[in-house]
């Protein structure tokens, strides 16, 4: 490969993980946080585009709807589903051990130590262990990744892409694409449902990308979990079950 | 032959049997069976490594236990009684030991929540607890500016606070008094306000402690002491220890079978609410067979035996058969039992005391102990010991204008108030609203006649603003319009003292861990409120709350506590949780033992304890012997000694009570027939019960607990059931003149056949996923993916119904206890068209029942009628006051 080649294939790699970047970045904020008035003035313009080519169209009382109006809509509609008692918990923990701030929640705190970042909550019950958190970690890596290739790091880029790809692997693809189907099946606005919708067939396809398939098997396993529904054997007690 | 041990098999095996036999001789090995240890150390089962110890009190339930929670990477991972705990020896119950579960529940509220939709609408944005203050003491400022702007101070009364359990140690108090409000609601004439008016006039305190260790005989009225009642771990453990160890009867009396009447030597099942006149013929047998301590009549209490003789006349132990059912012979055997058996104690709880006239019962059961000489004696009744301690200075002074929310005038005996009135006297337009708040309240779920609250609390009109700190959604906090979450009791500072055993102590809830997710304790939420309210300080209020952070607000609570500074202060108890150290557990008899391995002993005699010649200064004596100074009552002269004595006027035990015949009622105790004992023949009456492995209404979302008991159907007597064509599991529908609701028989001998009991706990329309079991109804929204307790285990489909909400609303005159035993049911098969879980009620009848409970405060109509024996001059009682008696 000559010098030239090298040269454009890296280039072609930095946009691509820009790219990548930009995409995560974007997955990440609409789950972590409600959307701003800047998130939403993006949202009309500079995405609108992109958005609609990816299968997300937004809906129209988010594109022309009061900016006010619109934001109130959907803090509350995001609330309703991510924050308040009885909504689709976004972390990790809950999913995985039925408790809020578990060992997957360390763990998750871990990687990003590992990588040369802190955890530091802005509202009060936030944890490492959000999807939203655990999705702009996989950007950031992106970035990351890409900023080694622009300075001509090679090793530290393959390090980030290695990380990146096991984060991904070991701790997001076991549980957030199954989480964004169920999340998106109960969301009350289009927006979410849409975006949710969107955040499942990327992750989807990024970690087809990099899973064997063995091992993509296993991850559609585990994403297709469901909560059994046992029931209570007559013969178990009394009727009246004392 | 072995290669490596020239032995036949043989050979080895007797070897071996002979090194068995002699094992014990053969010295100490390095191995000790790990429970050995009385606690106070845990490891990790993975890494091996000692988790960090840190010890704290209970607040599971209200009996404030100590104990110690296990840190392992920052997370709470167990917890376990306090070996150094006085009261509850190093055990915790079902319900403690699963409290580090509220910690970590994902349905917790995490953040603050401001209302967008309509109230319980459930639509919420979340926002930061700095925004949360400021809204909330705008809201308190408005009120406050009015109240300066019109020159009245009864505005400030506009700003209520309400409680369901309240252990701020005096914050709450603090917090309103700074503004100059009294409107503070609490909650305890849905528990136990009776028992505490039948006893405080008496002897002061508004319990008793009995020496259930030392005892040999204990008559227990309506207090299933082994699961429940007040206590509870403490009182289970000291009772074993006088049941089985010291080999003490107990006679039981209680409409249901729990486990306190399986334990009992004796078991009765009276009707509901006839304690009183069990516990008056048994009076009655001690005076006429002249059983009763005459020297302690005489010298301690304000009445001779000859008086009680005369007022025990109607007492017959065939008028109690009559009444209770309970065979009069039976009342004679343990009359004679208790008298002559010492020592010898009573207690009771909420079975006598929660009815209309429960005070008159609980005066009556403190009477026995009294006239059979019993009172501050080794294995008798005593005082309860606790501490004090302080609100640090400065104080804010009381409020000037008293508040009648929730204390109406017309009970001016119900020293804790009568909270189940609040929301009749609001919708009646009696009292005002303009900032309610609540701290560990659910009256919506809790409080009788419960849909009269939610009805209160969805309108906007009588309850403009509504900020509730629950960190979790109960049915109450759902209609608020502003969620500011506390945090969990493992993450916060509170000073505390319980009476839970004869040894006093003062312990400290401390932040086992941060507070979750940087959650903030009520105390940090207050400091910043006020802050804010008062930002320049210009209104006097922000002086008061001077501190950094809620610690050093309650460590500021236990300066000057004498002798506690000595032994390190406040540090102290953040070490060891609670003080003073009177003993280790002794790892056989589980008693507190000193270094000799003798039980360190509870000091008996309060009331005999000689006043000291300081006391005395200044003090002068009435001719009664009572031992004034400052315009108090320090103690009284008897025989030339200046000695305690009781918490009365006189220093004595005041059977007979001034302040009650002031307005009518008997001054001493009686039975009052109540309206379910003349129930029609196919009627019944309705009992809650609360259960071992739940507080009311806050652990139903606990897994441990949820799995051990998550339904609560109807208990009936199989002789009831299959007059009405019942079997077990069946569909019935029961209904009162509120309402009805439908739920499931459990048909059981263990209940009285006119009595239906159903247990609180169940039935939650809110508190979480578990409590409603939601993951069963809607799978996808409540779902939690891979935790194999909730997506797995799961195993149950029935989460109770609730039967609050058809209990009708009636109160003691006196005490102004709900009379939560006392609604008359009837039961059938369900309707066509009856579903498990509905409940149906009225809120047109509980206004009426409202209307209706107020005859028999001392202003009302029935009040007179039903106290004829009474002679006072009936047309000159006092005018009702506000404020009086509280």
């Amino acid at each position: 490969m000559t010098l030239e080649m090298k040269k454009a294939e890296t280039a072609k790699m930095i946009e691509e993980n820009r790219a990548q970047a930009g995409i995560f970045t974007l997955l990440g904020r609409t789950l972590e946080y409600e959307a701003d008035e800047a998130f939403l003035e993006l949202l009309r313009t500079t995405l609108r585009e992109p958005l609609a080519e990816a299968g997300v169209e937004l809906p129209d009382d988010l594109l022309h709807g009061p900016s006010a109006e619109v934001l109130e809509h959907l803090a509350v509609e995001f609330t309703g589903l991510f924050v308040a008692p009885g909504a689709i918990s976004p972390y990790a923990s809950v999913f995985e051990t039925g408790a809020m701030a578990q060992e997957p929640s360390s763990r998750v705190n871990h990687w990003y130590t590992e990588a040369g970042f802190e955890f530091r909550r802005m509202l009060s019950g936030e944890f490492p262990d959000h999807v939203g958190t655990m999705l702009g970690f996989v950007a950031a890596l992106y970035s990351a990744e890409a900023d080694c290739l622009e300075r001509g790091d090679d090793v530290a880029a393959e390090e980030t892409k290695v990380r990146r790809e096991r984060f991904l692997l070991e701790e997001v693809g076991g549980w957030v694409p199954g989480w964004c189907r169920i999340a998106a099946s109960v969301a009350g606005h289009p927006f979410y449902e849409r975006m949710l919708d969107l955040t499942g067939r990327v992750l989807w396809e990024e970690l087809s990308m990099i899973a064997p398939p063995r091992r993509l098997r296993e991850l559609s396993d585990l994403n297709a979990r469901r909560p059994a529904r046992l029931e209570s054997s007559p013969e178990f007690r009394k009727a009246s079950g004392l | 032959m072995n290669k490596h041990f020239p032995v036949s098999r043989r050979g080895f095996l007797k070897l071996g049997g002979s090194t068995a036999a002699i094992a014990g001789s053969l010295g100490a090995t390095r191995l000790h069976a790990m429970e050995q240890d009385q606690g106070g150390k845990d490891f990790s089962p993975v890494t091996g490594k000692e988790r960090q110890a840190v010890p704290y009190t209970c607040m599971v339930c209200n009996i404030e236990d100590g104990g110690i929670a296990y840190i392992e990477d920052g997370r709470i991972v167990k917890l376990e009684g306090n070996p150094d705990h006085p009261g509850n020896r190093g055990k915790l119950c079902a319900k403690g030991n699963s409290g580090f579960l509220h910690v970590y529940d994902p349905d917790r509220i995490m953040t603050p929540l401001l209302r967008t939709g309509k109230r319980g609408e459930s639509k919420w944005k979340r926002i930061s607890y700095d925004e949360a203050t400021t809204i909330l003491a705008s809201k308190l400022r408005e009120v406050i500016d009015r109240s300066i702007k019109e020159n009245d101070p009864a505005i400030r009364n506009e700003i209520v606070f309400k409680w369901g359990r309240n252990r701020t140690g005096g914050a709450v108090h603090r917090f309103m008094h700074a503004m100059g409000s009294n409107a503070m609601v609490n909650h305890t004439n849905i528990c136990e306000s009776s028992k505490k008016v039948g006893l405080e006039p008496s002897w002061g305190p508004d319990i008793e402690s009995c020496d259930w260790t030392n005892t040999k005989y204990a008559l227990v009225f309506g207090a299933n002491v082994l699961e429940t009642a007040y206590f509870h771990n403490p009182n289970a453990q000291r009772l074993v220890d006088g049941v089985v160890g010291n080999k003490a009867k107990l006679v039981y009396f209680d409409p249901r079978m729990g486990n306190t009447a399986a334990l009992a030597d004796e078991w009765f099942a009276p009707y509901p609410g006839t304690d009183g006149a069990i516990a008056l013929a048994i009076a009655q047998v001690i005076m006429n067979e002249k059983l009763y301590d005459d020297a302690f009549i005489r010298t301690w209490t304000n009445v001779t035996p000859e008086q009680l003789i005369e007022h025990l006349k109607p007492y017959t132990p065939e008028f109690a058969e009559k009444e209770s059912g309970v065979p009069a012979k039976d009342i004679r055997r343990i009359a004679r039992e208790f008298a002559t058996t010492k020592p010898a104690t009573t207690f009771s709880y909420r079975g006598p005391a929660k009815h209309v006239y429960g005070s008159y019962q609980e005066a009556a059961i403190h009477m026995l102990n009294v006239i059979t000489g019993n009172v501050e004696k080794k294995g008798g009744y005593c005082l309860p010991r606790g501490m004090n301690f302080n609100q640090p200075s400065p104080k804010p002074p009381a409020a000037k204008v008293p508040s009648a929310l929730g204390a109406p005038p017309q009970y001016p005996l119900a020293s804790h108030a009568v909270s189940t009135h609040m929301p009749y006297q609001i919708m009646k337009g009696e009292e005002k609203v303009a900032v309610y708040m609540t701290y560990y309240d659910n009256p919506v779920y809790t409080y009788p006649s419960s849909h009269v609250w939610d009805a209160l609390l969805k309108d906007e009109k009588l309850i403009p603003f509504y900020c509730s700190f629950s960190p979790y959604m109960s049915e109450t906090a759902e209609l608020a319009d502003l969620i500011i979450p506390d945090t969990t009791y493992l993450e916060r500072n509170d000073p505390e003292s319980m009476p839970s055993d004869l040894r006093p102590w003062l312990g400290i809830r401390q932040q086992v861990i941060k507070p979750l997710g940087g959650t903030q304790e009520w105390r940090d939420t207050i400091i910043q409120t006020m802050h804010k309210v008062d930002p320049d300080g210009s209104l006097g209020m922000k002086q008061y709350f001077a501190f950094k952070n809620g610690e050093e607000w309650v460590r500021a609570q236990f300066d000057g506590i004498p002798g506690l500074k000595e032994d390190g202060g406040y540090d102290y108890l953040k070490k060891h949780g609670v003080w003073p150290k009177y003993g280790s557990v002794d790892p056989v008899t589980a008693k507190i033992v000193d270094k000799n391995g003798e039980e360190v002993q509870p000091e008996f005699g309060l009331h005999m304890k000689e006043l000291s010649a300081a006391d005395m200064d200044g003090a002068t004596i009435a001719d009664n012997g009572a031992i004034k100074k400052g315009g108090k009552t320090i103690g009284v002269r008897i025989n030339g000694k200046n000695m305690a004595g009781f918490g009365t006027p006189s220093g004595k035990i005041e059977l007979w009570k001034a302040s009650y015949v002031k307005y009518g009622f008997n001054p001493l105790p009686v039975y009052k027939r109540l309206a379910s004992r003349d129930k029609k023949p196919d009627e019944l009456v309705l009992t809650t019960f609360k259960v071992n492995v739940h507080t009311q209404s806050r652990t139903a979302s606990l897994k441990y607990l949820a799995e051990l008991y998550h339904k609560n159907p109807a208990w009936i007597n199989p002789k009831t059931a299959a007059a009405r064509g019942i079997k077990d599991g069946d569909l019935i529908r029961v209904t009162s003149s509120v309402g009805y609701m439908v739920t499931r028989a459990h048909v059981t001998e263990g209940i009285h056949p006119d009595v239906v009991a159903i247990s609180t706990a169940c039935g939650h329309s809110a508190y979480g996923r578990l409590a409603q079991l939601k993951q069963k109804e809607k799978v996808a929204e409540w779902a939690l993916g891979g935790d194999p307790d909730i997506d797995h285990n799961v195993w149950w489909d029935d989460k109770g119904v609730h039967p609050n909400s058809i209990i009708k609303l009636a109160v003691d005159p006196i005490g102004g206890s709900q009379g939560w035993y006392d609604t008359v049911i009837t039961v059938t098969k369900a309707q066509a068209g009856d579903k498990y879980g509905d409940v149906k009620s009225s809120l047109e009848v509980s206004i009426k029942d409202y209307e209706e409970t107020l005859r028999f405060a001392y202003t009302g109509d029935i009040h007179k009628a039903n106290h004829k024996e009474v002679q006072i001059d009936w047309d000159h009682l006092p005018e009702p006051h506000v404020g009086a008696g509280h």
